[in-house]
């Protein structure tokens, strides 16, 4: 689905190509962010999300289509733009005989500000050590350096590109909460994640990208209308006649219990029909964003296999 | 699994690796020996001609990148080769195998692949075990293929066996002394920078020891560069001091291998020590970190040229004595003492040049390492534009180099009136030394010039900068057309005190330099920053 260029929108994003040599690493790419809104970017490895990232930060420069940040362009007023944003790359890489507390506040002077109190709160949230040299970090502790680097800017858009995916879980609950705080401060979150639970929680839309290419975007719930609940029920009634249904995907009958899945248009008449047979169960899930996701990931493999997907992701 | 499992693997892994960047080394010694044969044939044809060149090469400076002096009464092509060639070759040797070596230990230890490596059925001393047996393999590759390219120039067997395989051990040396530097410290960089100041050490007791006294003192045989001339090859050949290199390379190695038994995998024998948890007012802005990131290296390279260019500049009331007692060499090259010893001091003045030459091109490398490591990604994305991102690297690179080119001529003109008493030199050496800054200069400018507009080409730049040293060492000698010699980035300025400094050609040069940067600044401002 796609939205207008408004001015509303921090991150506006239109078909935009990107090549290295001869590989194709965007191929039309569409991304909206709204202001004020966390924005989940998923997509398998290697389909162009960091790629987008850094055409967004004015790091590369796209072949073709809009892009627009914050109401400029990346490319050309990169650095007016950096001030008012803040980045934390997917491999963080720091410099190792600078501490982890130099690195932190060394970014935070060339963004233009640096405020010690935020440093030190968000610094002691995650538990980080700024002693250390950052050669002695771990993969998760030079994120915390980043993340808290980011975070206690006070930059209107936040990128994230796959933050969470070396810290352990209590960390990732602390960079959840850290987010909710940041958009309740009217920050705009560009999240680019394989953490699909995170991306539940967090993420007001979604944009789903494959080989280059927008496959979902939208609210998760539109992104739900689009699929197919899962449900499950146990009746009274002979469930053989429910293969005739509109709506009704992979039946399975296993005595009284019947498993289906149902297009959400025609979920009214599917639930009529087993009530008619005596519903003693029902139980309707919607579909996880991890059905979401595996629904494209899986077709794009299929499609590699068979030998139609051959271009490079 | 015993420490070594593995070797075998690796070694052929590092030979697929860098089997472009060992066949230009390789191709690149052997051909320069090979071609000096008989280009030293054509340039010297008469006796005359051979012996007013053997007096030149009892001349401090003949002795300093000559040799102890042997075979300097009949030289014939033999000896002719032996003190012309070898300290070149020597210190291209030095130079690969310090570099190679580092790469494939410590270098890979930083990068974190060595742990890739090592968690797969690798011993913890194959790394090094197959570092120093590529460079061996290397190592003798190119002194047998010069034994044999001198046998097919009709020199003697047994002697170019012996200058050969002479050279190819002293390699191994320096590999070996290597492979211990690489144990001690935690970064490839100081690594490498403490290997090339053994080397150079080394170099220095060599030259000390044989100015002191002919045929070289107690001094002279501490170091690996005297071995090969001491077995006096095409002169009075004996084999016994060439066993000294493997007595050395075996003692070196298993100082390494000891060494590495006490460390943990990445760290060096000196534990890294916390640091403060905030930045301190300095660290202000991308200018202090960039001078921050490369103090290190800048006040290591300080110390080496001054250190260095000091000990030569003492060296002057040899140059004044021998001339003094040596009538025969007083004939030959004037009997004033001053231009003598100007002479002397401009010619180690070049050679400073050409040091921090790579230096300024090292300097600006940096900004590579920093974008091919993602931290330049990092900051780039807060408010520093491209332009002032590289622009504050080449301000430090040029910072460096002038720093560093002062000191050598400050070094050299400290030592030379501290020796001779004089005081005047002081401000005559520096200012000729200075009067040489745009021809090092240039590599860091064309260095930026090619990572903003080409970076894949950079290695280009050592290319050059070898042959510019090889033009400026050996052009004249082996009667290098002068178009092909001018070619060198240290053939285009005059060399004072010997010559007289011109101001244009000064400023022309430097005007290159600029525009070379400028263009590589522009050049990076429009691509796209790359990230492996």
């Amino acid at each position: 689905m796609s939205t207008p260029m408004t001015e509303q929108n921090a991150v506006d994003v239109r078909g935009v190509d990107k090549n290295f040599g001869r590989s194709r690493a965007l191929d039309g790419l569409d991304l909206t962010v709204h202001t004020g809104q966390v924005a989940g970017f998923l997509g398998p490895n290697g389909s162009g999300k960091s790629t987008t990232i850094r055409i967004l930060l004015g790091l590369l420069r796209a072949d073709a289509g809009r892009v627009s940040l914050l109401g400029g362009d990346p490319w050309r007023e990169a650095v007016q733009l950096h001030k008012r944003l803040a980045y934390v790359p997917g491999d963080v890489s720091l410099w190792p005989n600078l501490s982890g507390g130099q690195a932190i506040d060394l970014l935070g002077r060339l963004r233009g500000g640096l405020e010690r109190d935020r440093v030190r709160a968000f610094t002691e949230r995650f538990e980080l050590d700024p002693g250390k040299k950052a050669r002695t970090y771990s993969k998760g502790n030079r994120q915390k350096v980043a993340l808290v680097a980011a975070l206690a800017s006070r930059a209107e858009l936040l990128i994230l590109d796959e933050p969470t995916s070396g810290l352990d879980p209590l960390m990732e609950a602390v960079f959840t909460e850290c987010v909710l705080e940041a958009k309740a401060e009217g920050r705009t979150v560009l999240l680019s994640s394989h953490i699909l639970s995170e991306v539940e929680k967090l993420c007001d839309t979604v944009t789903i990208i494959r080989q280059g290419r927008t496959v979902e975007e939208g609210t998760l719930d539109e992104l739900r209308h689009l699929t197919r609940s899962s449900v499950r029920a146990t009746v009274d009634g002979d469930p053989h006649g429910l293969e005739g249904v509109a709506g009704v995907h992979d039946l399975v009958v296993d005595g009284d219990r019947v498993t289906l899945e149902a297009d959400h248009e025609h979920l009214d008449g599917i639930v009529r029909h087993l009530s008619s047979l005596g519903v003693r169960s029902l139980v309707s899930n919607p579909p996880s964003l991890e059905q979401l996701f595996m629904r494209h990931y899986g077709d794009a493999r299929a499609e590699a296999e068979n030998g139609k997907g051959g271009e490079a992701a | 699994m015993n420490a070594l499992t593995g070797t075998g693997t690796l070694v052929r892994f590092m030979l697929r690796r860098d089997r472009l960047r060992l066949s230009v080394w390789v191709l690149a010694l052997v051909g320069m020996v090979a071609a000096s044969v008989p280009a030293l044939d054509d340039m010297f044809t008469t006796d005359a001609e051979r012996q007013s060149r053997a007096a030149l090469m009892e001349t401090p400076t003949g002795i300093v990148f000559g040799g102890p002096g042997y075979g300097l009464e009949d030289y014939q092509l033999g000896p002719m080769l032996v003190n012309e060639l070898t300290m070149t070759v020597l210190i291209a040797l030095a130079v690969l195998n310090v570099l190679h070596v580092v790469r494939h230990t410590r270098a890979e230890e930083e990068n974190g692949r060595a742990e890739l490596l090592r968690a797969a059925p690798v011993g913890p001393g194959a790394q090094p075990a197959a570092a120093l047996a590529t460079a061996a393999l290397v190592d003798l590759l190119i002194g047998v293929s010069t034994s044999v390219s001198l046998i097919f120039f009709g020199l003697p067997t047994a002697d170019s066996l012996a200058y050969g395989v002479g050279l190819g051990l002293a390699g191994i040396v320096f590999a070996a002394i290597t492979a211990v530097c690489t144990q001690i410290f935690e970064h490839g960089r100081t690594a490498a920078g403490t290997a090339f100041l053994v080397v150079g050490v080394l170099f220095m007791a060599r030259v000390v020891g044989d100015i002191a006294r002919t045929g070289g003192n107690a001094l002279s045989w501490l170091s690996p560069f005297a071995w090969v001339q001491q077995a006096r090859p095409f002169d009075a050949l004996e084999w016994w001091p060439l066993a000294l290199y493997p007595v050395a390379a075996v003692v070196l190695f298993v100082l390494a291998h000891v060494l590495a038994g006490r460390r943990d995998l990445g760290a060096g024998l000196i534990a890294a020590r916390p640091g403060p948890s905030g930045a301190g007012p300095l660290l202000r802005g991308i200018l202090a970190l960039h001078l921050r990131q490369q103090r290190g290296m800048v006040f290591a390279w300080s110390a080496g040229v001054f250190v260095l260019t000091f000990a030569f500049g003492s060296l002057a009331p040899e140059v004044e004595s021998m001339v003094e007692t040596n009538p025969d060499l007083a004939a030959f090259l004037g009997d004033d003492t001053e231009d003598l010893v100007g002479g002397f001091l401009g010619t180690i003045g070049l050679y400073a040049l050409m040091g921090t030459g790579a230096l300024s091109a090292l300097s600006v490398l940096r900004a590579r390492s920093e974008e091919s490591a993602g931290r330049a990604e990092l900051v780039l994305a807060t408010a520093v534009g491209r332009v002032r991102w590289l622009g504050s690297a080449l301000i430090v690179a040029v910072l460096a180099t002038v720093l560093t080119t002062a000191l050598g001529g400050l070094g050299l003109g400290l030592g030379t009136a501290v020796t001779l008493e004089d005081g005047a030199w002081i401000g005559r050496m520096t200012g000729a030394t200075l009067a040489g800054l745009p021809a090092a200069l240039v590599f860091g400018a064309l260095v930026a010039l090619l990572f903003g507009t080409a970076p894949r080409l950079v290695p280009l730049v050592w290319v050059w900068l070898g042959y510019s040293v090889f033009m400026t060492m050996l052009g004249a000698l082996l009667g290098v057309p002068e178009a092909v010699m001018d070619a060198s980035a240290f053939e285009i300025l005059p060399a004072p005190p010997g010559e007289e400094a011109e101001a244009v050609p000064f400023l022309l040069y430097l005007a290159v330099v600029l525009l070379a940067g400028a263009a590589g600044l522009a050049g990076f401002g429009r691509r796209d920053l790359a990230t492996d």
